[in-house]
């Protein structure tokens, strides 16, 4: 399965709208201003996003995870190598960060980003199918990218593919690339695409 | 018992479970954000019991809430999101001053999650989950300072370590560059002993081997500043003698370079209370470092003012400077504003932390100005006087120098070291002295007891192994001869300080001359002693 050009630039052009109320919540939060880049959009069948993100990510992982359910529903994560996750904790809070598994409170601040930035992409899809999703409670955790995809797989049964969107934060002066990673059945991507489609239709 | 009823029973049970927990803080609303349950950690921390809460709207109960933007996070939840707020960027939901460890009131740091409460598809309210995480942010917090100030030692540590290989490197070259001179000019001696230019190499390597001497007694000096043990002679010093001297020291310094010495003192100048010799290496120090630094043709200025009960000395020259960010750290030890290897100016840059300190030690104060680099700088030191009833000081006596013989004075030298032996016996014999030296105190016995040699005086080494010269002349005043126990002794050693002179006199020397031995302070000391009565014996 491959997306269509035309269905990138619509799901990119969708992203936008969540990654931009992501970014507004953040820059508020931290009284500094948050910049989310416009995102790139690819998808993967699950069994190949391991070499995917492996192209770019290495060693350890800090994942904000959230399953999201209702008549669409998928797993929602939000990835960064855990230098990135270090940066980032460091930039927004002002205050030098310690390894995260002995940080606490900066566990707690990538987790309330990720929590954030999920919920406004998630939450656009929603509005666009018009449906209710509901999340779980966002789990944060640390792991390399192979203990991560093999947690995404474990008990799930069928093909699943992967949206995977690059997020390059911005914020005072420096930028760290992370990645959103939206897993869903063939029957709820379906449905999204469709969707997606029917809206960039109206757009026009 | 009917499922009904079960479920009755576990749902009264859950109820009491909700109501009595006590780790973490739990509240429910409805779904216009109207508070249903209100748990008892809630009723304890806050003061507000679960009556009163229950029935009404939160935002009314925390109108704060809303000027902080939560309410939004509320309405997420009422749109099936769940939101958690992080301690660091909210730093609590509820407001809860608690008293921690008795540090005073402290604002309750928190985490949070707000989530929707779904029922049969459709959301029926929120669920509101608050944890206490005070300790734990206490903990970051001090763990981040740890970490600070550790990274913080470190870095000075290293600082001190690189100023220290600097140091070194400055003292390794400085130490090497008179001796270049002394050795070469020695070896050209030797093997051309008919040199025309004997003078010459005689006055350079003098002049290197003081340059050298300077420098390790500065060294020495700092040492003792460092460990403590320098010592002041405190006297009331009449500050333009001293002044004078030192104008003299480095008069042929300044006269090679043309520069001009300009010297301002003031009438009736108060006498400063210091240690006359301490206070000319001080006004050296500052008009020779003032010449070192001022090109040929320049010009140095000393003045002496009375100022506000004390004398404010100062040096002005017209030299290259000091930069704004070196001048904050003129004074420190080891450094230097150019510590490179093409410097220009040589010097261990002990000097100006050398005068720092010993005014430091006369109570007084030190300090800098430059206009920047080649701007000329001014050092001024201001130094405590003597309230004047009558303590004129006597001018620093010099007594007018006879020439000094030694023709038939029979003197024992003790010294273990051959080159300082035979410089001894040189020395002495060109004062016409009869002159026995040996190398221990062991063979300074010897000889005394065994009759073929009695001298008129001992000279003796202090530091010496197995026996050193303050148990030699215990021993000597301990013998049966009474001409031994009487024999004049001087004691010669580098420890230079009151102390060891003390400790010389207490152990039963009559004199101490300080090392490196100045043939003439030796004579007259041996001239002094010889013509003094015998001393009575100590036994």
């Amino acid at each position: 399965m491959q997306l269509t050009a035309a269905q990138q630039d619509a799901l990119v052009e969708l992203l936008n709208i969540g990654f931009g109320r992501a970014a507004a919540s953040l820059s508020q939060l931290t009284g500094h201003r948050v910049l989310l880049d416009v995102p790139q959009v690819s998808l993967h069948a699950i069994d190949e996003v391991g070499v995917a993100l492996e192209r770019t990510v290495h060693g350890h992982v800090a994942s904000v995870h959230q399953i999201f359910t209702g008549p669409v529903g998928g797993d929602a994560l939000l990835i960064l190598d855990e230098a990135g996750a270090a940066i980032l904790k460091e930039l927004l809070t002002s205050e030098p960060a310690l390894p995260l598994a002995i940080d606490a409170s900066a566990r707690e601040v990538i987790t309330e980003v990720g929590n954030i930035l999920l919920n406004a992409c998630l939450g656009t899809f929603g509005n666009l199918l018009k449906v209710q999703v509901s999340f779980s409670v966002p789990h944060l955790s640390i792991e390399n990218v192979a203990g991560l995809l093999e947690s995404l797989m474990v008990s799930q049964q069928g093909i699943r593919y992967a949206l995977i969107v690059h997020a390059a934060f911005r914020l005072r002066d420096t930028q760290v690339t992370g990645y959103l990673m939206i897993v869903l059945s063939v029957a709820s991507l379906d449905r999204l695409i469709r969707a997606v489609e029917d809206w960039e239709s109206a757009q026009r | 018992m009917a499922a009904a009823g079960r479920k009755h029973t576990l749902d009264a049970a859950a109820e009491r479970w909700f109501e009595e927990l006590d780790d973490r803080g739990v509240f429910m609303t409805d779904d216009r954000l109207i508070v249903r349950r209100w748990n008892r950690w809630l009723a304890a921390q806050t003061g507000r019991r679960a009556e009163e809460m229950v029935g009404r709207a939160l935002l009314d109960l925390y109108p704060a809430l809303v000027d902080r933007g939560v309410d939004r996070y509320y309405r997420d939840a009422l749109a099936g999101e769940v939101r958690i707020l992080s301690e660091r960027f909210h730093k609590f939901l509820l407001p809860i001053t608690r008293n921690f460890h008795g540090a005073g009131l402290t604002e309750m740091a928190q985490t949070a999650r707000i989530e929707p409460l779904v029922h049969e598809g459709s959301i029926v309210g929120t669920i509101t989950l608050i944890e206490d995480v005070t300790e734990r942010v206490i903990a970051e917090r001090e763990l981040r300072n740890q970490i600070t100030a550790s990274e913080q030692a470190r870095r000075l540590a290293e600082e001190a370590s690189r100023l220290k290989d600097d140091f070194l490197a400055t003292l390794s070259h400085e130490i090497r560059t008179p001796l270049n001179a002394v050795i070469g000019w020695t070896r050209i001696l030797r093997t051309q002993p008919a040199i025309r230019s004997q003078a010459h190499a005689l006055e350079v390597i003098e002049r290197n081997a003081i340059s050298q001497m300077r420098l390790v007694e500065d060294l020495l000096d700092m040492a003792r500043i460092i460990s403590g043990k320098l010592r002041l002679n405190i006297d009331a010093v009449p500050i333009t003698d001293v002044a004078k001297a030192a104008v003299d020291v480095v008069a042929p310094a300044a006269a090679a370079k043309q520069i001009t010495v300009e010297v301002l003192f003031d009438d009736g100048l108060p006498t400063v209370s210091g240690d006359a010799d301490r206070l000319q290496q001080v006004v050296w120090n500052l008009l020779s470092n003032a010449v070192k630094f001022t090109e040929s043709g320049g010009s140095v200025r000393l003045q002496i003012k009375s100022d506000h009960g004390k004398v404010r000395l100062s040096v002005r020259d017209s030299g290259q400077g000091i930069s704004p960010e070196f001048l904050p750290y003129v004074f420190d030890r080891f450094r230097q504003a150019d510590s490179s290897a093409s410097r220009r100016h040589g010097g261990l840059g002990l000097g100006l932390a050398l005068v720092r300190q010993i005014i430091e030690l006369h109570g007084g104060t030190v300090g800098v100005e430059s206009g920047g680099v080649r701007k000329g700088s001014t050092f001024w030191v201001s130094l405590p006087t003597v309230p004047a009833f009558g303590t004129e000081a006597a001018p620093a006596a010099v007594e007018p120098r006879e020439p000094v013989t030694l023709k038939g004075v029979s003197v024992l030298i003790v010294e273990d070291e051959n080159d300082a032996r035979e410089l001894l016996v040189a020395m002495l014999e060109d004062y016409g002295a009869e002159v026995r030296a040996v190398g221990s105190a062991a063979a300074a016995l010897e000889a005394l007891q065994g009759g073929r040699f009695s001298p008129d005086i001992l000279v003796s080494d202090v530091g010496m192994p197995s026996t050193d010269g303050f148990a030699l002349v215990r021993e000597i005043r301990a013998l049966p001869a009474e001409k031994l126990r009487r024999l004049p002794a001087i004691a010669v050693t580098a420890y230079a300080n009151p102390e060891d002179r003390v400790r010389a006199l207490v152990a039963g020397y009559q004199n101490h001359v300080p090392k490196p031995v100045d043939a003439g302070v030796l004579a007259v000391a041996i001239a002094q002693l010889i013509a003094r009565p015998q001393p009575r014996n100590h036994a």
